[in-house]
């Protein structure tokens, strides 16, 4: 659809990266360097990268003759930015709406590769997306982490690294108290329901897993009994007891929080991040003690009943309390300047600047479970970089350039402009 | 919930009263005039509700309460040009929501009286250093007036700073209306060019429907000068926008519809403001050539897939480049507190950052008849105004005192209250 019109904007992004040879090592000198690693800020320090990877990050790298010199005098350079939850690229494919649990669908089918919003993405530093299902129902299905290579299809936007997720939901989406469409009517209805198509849906599951089990185990015999029949939604659901897969659960609720907690801990699997979680900060320390993570709003409130206690404290009371916290935009708009949510850690409730940068880097990529990777300008990690004009932090702060994978996707001085 | 809690809190800032009497001193501070220049180290007095005097070289007079600004920066209160402030409080219930009237006729609906003078929302935006906003109705044809309210006072009357302001229009988009009900129907199957020539004659039809409401509402207030008319409210409310007097706030994004709403206001002698104004910058030459200004929402995406990506952020420099008058505005009622972050995405994407801050402050003060009372720092003004740890574009930067008509505001809200209650639970 898209992919005619966009020519202006794609050529120049997609030149830029053909451009550019895989294998030829990439410097980025003299900028202020904030690596949210152990390396602290570096000021006029230099990135080097090879293959994709970074090399070598310090006041004293060396830049090999023949590599292609990013000049960032006067510049900051940060780890690309994670959002951990986005619905970026699947516009005609957010829900499986139709059933209460669709534990068996999966964002990385209907991914659109065209969806412009991943170059606007780039254009305000985020180099890796959450892509998840809708909240319409309480277990919507597997999420996908993509990293933002505009231009590439689908396949190679996955982040291969990453592990498996799945989205939940509660509160008012799944039990549909604001969508209500005249003759249409799907249980749950209330948070009791949607507590208890959950627990069904486990319950079958650990009978899935146990029907299973006692099939394989009998497997090696001589009277090999028939295979149990495959069911993919409690496939699904059986890895997530055997915790292979992260949950990302949708919520608001105090309430609700404790609820999902205590579900889970009955089942014996682990929630990896609660998302939106607006209470979260009236029960930081359940959170914290289950080990969940908590990606959140920077200060959306009051746009539905149970956003009325949501407060711009979240973020810092929760990370007082130990748990990881990040900022999310779950929005193609917000996506683009989640460097200033992060900003607003530090006004409400103090949090430092250095926390307040991992809140949307190192934090979701602990959250998605590909801190090994990204997240931070570290040795060995991948080269997924945001070049600022300002400290992201500052009203003067731009986007200049974004790379991923050692990569230029995005470099504001080669965007093509509006099309007239 | 806190009722009680909220209600003495604004009980204590209510408007015109004995607080005015006290004179307030804040100095030593950055003081950013917005109509003069910046004065880096001076002093702000502050008496029965007005500016009473402010400079390099003044000194708080005998008595004065004084606020050491020491380190701070002192800026005129903040005007959010375009909310649903007062209006809304949550957004899905709809017993809380009073932002559009049913039909799609209703410049008889006037947002000041329905204002919820002890709505949560207020003290938020207050806290942030927003003193007055725009109340406007939205929806239809025909939405209704909007008020300029100041973010005090325990009555509409008392938060009601000017009404009408403005009679707020829809400008047509030519596509029927969001019908629930028919959701799941079958759309009728047509090509691109007959969907675009439905949607050419609705918004002509809709224009025209527009034009004659206009028309007729010029008459009877004509006729009801000369005593002639029977009551017809609709008809009557419209009139001052008809003859020219009160602006139609059109809101209209796209490029047709805003070179469509100017021409339609000029041809009939109108005072327009464009709200909204996406693609403004696009029609920069015809809101210039008419002197119409434009209330930009910045943090926006581009409207075309094929606009470059900062369209949205770049849209008030361009105007600014071209000499077209604007206000930056929130366009929302919870997200009114980020104004000056809406303005400092215009300005990291090319506005000065002084263009910026005029565009949140005087601009809209400009545009909707009240410069001489607020919008700058200036001796005579209304003391609207508040003390800032820094930058108040910083993301970074708290606001640590507040004034509407010189009465020092409570900076407790709903969010504030929340965080005291939890931050140490374990």
């Amino acid at each position: 659809m898209s992919a005619r019109i966009l020519s202006g904007l794609a050529l120049a992004a997609l030149a830029a990266a053909a451009a550019q040879a895989a294998d030829k090592p990439v410097a980025i000198v003299g900028g202020t360097i904030l690596t949210v690693g152990p390396q602290g800020t570096i000021d006029k320090g230099t990135v080097l990268i090879r293959e994709g990877k970074i090399a070598a990050v310090g006041l004293d790298v060396a830049v090999p003759s023949g590599a292609t010199v990013i000049d960032a005098a006067g510049r900051f350079v940060m780890p690309g930015i994670i959002d951990a939850h986005s619905h970026t690229a699947i516009e005609e494919g957010v829900n499986e709406c139709s059933d209460v649990i669709t534990a068996e669908v999966r964002v990385s089918d209907v991914i659109d590769h065209h969806d412009v919003n991943i170059y606007r993405e780039l254009a305000g530093g985020v180099t890796t997306v959450n892509v998840l299902h809708g909240s319409c129902n309480a277990i919507g299905g597997q999420n996908a982490v993509l990293k933002l290579r505009w231009g590439k299809p689908p396949e190679e936007l996955a982040f291969k690294a990453a592990p498996r997720g799945i989205k939940f939901a509660l509160g008012e989406n799944p039990k549909r108290a604001n969508f209500r469409v005249p003759g249409v009517q799907r249980y749950p209805s209330t948070r009791m329901g949607v507590e208890a198509v959950i627990r069904g849906a486990f319950e079958e599951a650990r009978a899935y897993k146990k029907e299973w089990a006692d099939y394989e185990s009998k497997a090696a015999a001589a009277d090999k009994p028939l295979a149990p029949r495959r069911n993919l939604r409690l496939e699904e659901l059986r890895d997530v007891l055997d915790g292979k897969v992260l949950v990302h659960a949708h919520c608001y609720r105090a309430d609700e929080i404790l609820m999902l907690i205590r579900l889970a801990e009955e089942f014996g699997f682990k929630i990896r991040t609660f998302q939106h979680v607006l209470e979260g900060y009236k029960v930081a320390s359940e959170i914290a003690r289950h080990g969940a993570g908590a990606s959140t709003f920077s200060d959306w409130w009051a746009y539905k009943l149970e956003a009325f206690d949501a407060i711009p404290y979240n973020a810092a009371i929760m990370a007082a309390h130990g748990v990881s916290v990040s900022l999310n935009s779950d929005s193609d708009e917000l996506a683009r300047r989640l460097y200033w949510e992060a900003a607003k850690a530090v006004k409400y409730g103090g949090v430092s600047e250095a926390e307040a940068l991992k809140m949307v880097t190192l934090n979701p990529a602990w959250q998605l479970g590909i801190d090994k990777w990204v997240g931070s300008i570290e040795t060995g990690k991948d080269a997924d970089i945001a070049i600022f004009s300002a400290h992201p932090f500052s009203p003067d702060a731009r986007v200049e350039a974004t790379l991923v994978d050692g990569v230029v996707y995005f470099d504001r001085a080669k965007d093509a402009g509006s099309a007239r | 919930m806190s009722r009680p809690a909220l209600a003495l809190c604004f009980a204590l800032a209510a408007g015109p009263g004995p607080a005015q009497d006290v004179v307030t001193a804040i100095t030593g501070a950055r003081i950013v005039t917005v109509s003069g220049p910046v004065i880096e180290k001076g002093t702000v007095v502050i008496a029965g509700g007005k500016i009473a005097a402010l400079g390099a070289d003044v000194a708080a007079p005998a008595g004065a309460t004084v606020i050491d600004g020491t380190g701070r920066t002192v800026y005129p209160g903040l005007i959010d040009g375009l909310t649903t402030l007062g209006l809304t409080e949550i957004g899905s219930v709809a017993g809380s929501v009073d932002v559009a009237e049913t039909g799609d006729v209703n410049p008889h609906a006037q947002a000041w009286v329905a204002v919820n003078p002890h709505s949560d929302l207020l003290p938020v935006a207050r806290a942030n250093g927003i003193t007055a906003a725009l109340a406007a109705p939205t929806g239809g044809l025909i939405s209704g007036q909007s008020a300029l309210i100041r973010m005090a006072g325990s009555t509409p009357d008392a938060l009601t700073v000017k009404t009408p302001v403005g009679m707020h229009v829809v400008y047509p988009t030519g596509r029927p209306p969001f019908d629930i009900a028919r959701l799941f129907e079958e759309p009728e199957l047509k090509t691109f060019e007959e969907r675009q020539k439905d949607k050419k004659k609705n918004v002509e039809k809709e224009l025209r429907r527009l034009a004659n409401l206009l028309e007729e509402a010029k008459a009877y207030g004509e006729a009801l000068r000369a005593g002639r008319a029977k009551p017809d409210l609709p008809l009557e409310s419209l009139a001052p926008a008809a003859r020219g007097g009160v602006p139609l706030i059109v809101r209209a994004d796209a490029e047709d519809e805003i070179r469509g709403a100017v021409a339609f206001a000029a041809e009939r002698a109108l005072k327009l403001v464009v709200a909204g104004g996406l693609e403004a910058w696009r029609c920069a030459d015809v809101l210039k050539q008419h002197d119409v200004p434009a209330l930009l929402n910045v943090d926006r995406l581009p409207r075309r897939e094929s606009d470059r990506y900062d369209a949205a952020y770049a849209n008030a420099a361009k105007l600014h480049a071209a000499g077209v008058r604007f206000a930056i505005v929130s366009d929302d009622a919870s997200q009114s507190r980020n104004l000056p972050y809406e303005a400092a995405m215009a300005r990291a994407y090319g506005l000065s950052a002084d263009a910026a801050l005029r565009a949140i402050t005087l601009s809209p003060a400009e545009i909707f008849g009240v410069a001489d009372r607020m919008g700058s720092l200036a001796v005579g003004k209304d003391a609207n105004l508040f003390v800032a740890t820094g930058d108040i574009m910083d993301h970074r930067v708290s606001v640590t005192h507040v004034f509407i008509d010189g009465v020092a505001q409570s900076l407790e809200t709903r969010h504030t209250r929340l965080y005291e209650e939890f931050k140490d639970r374990r």
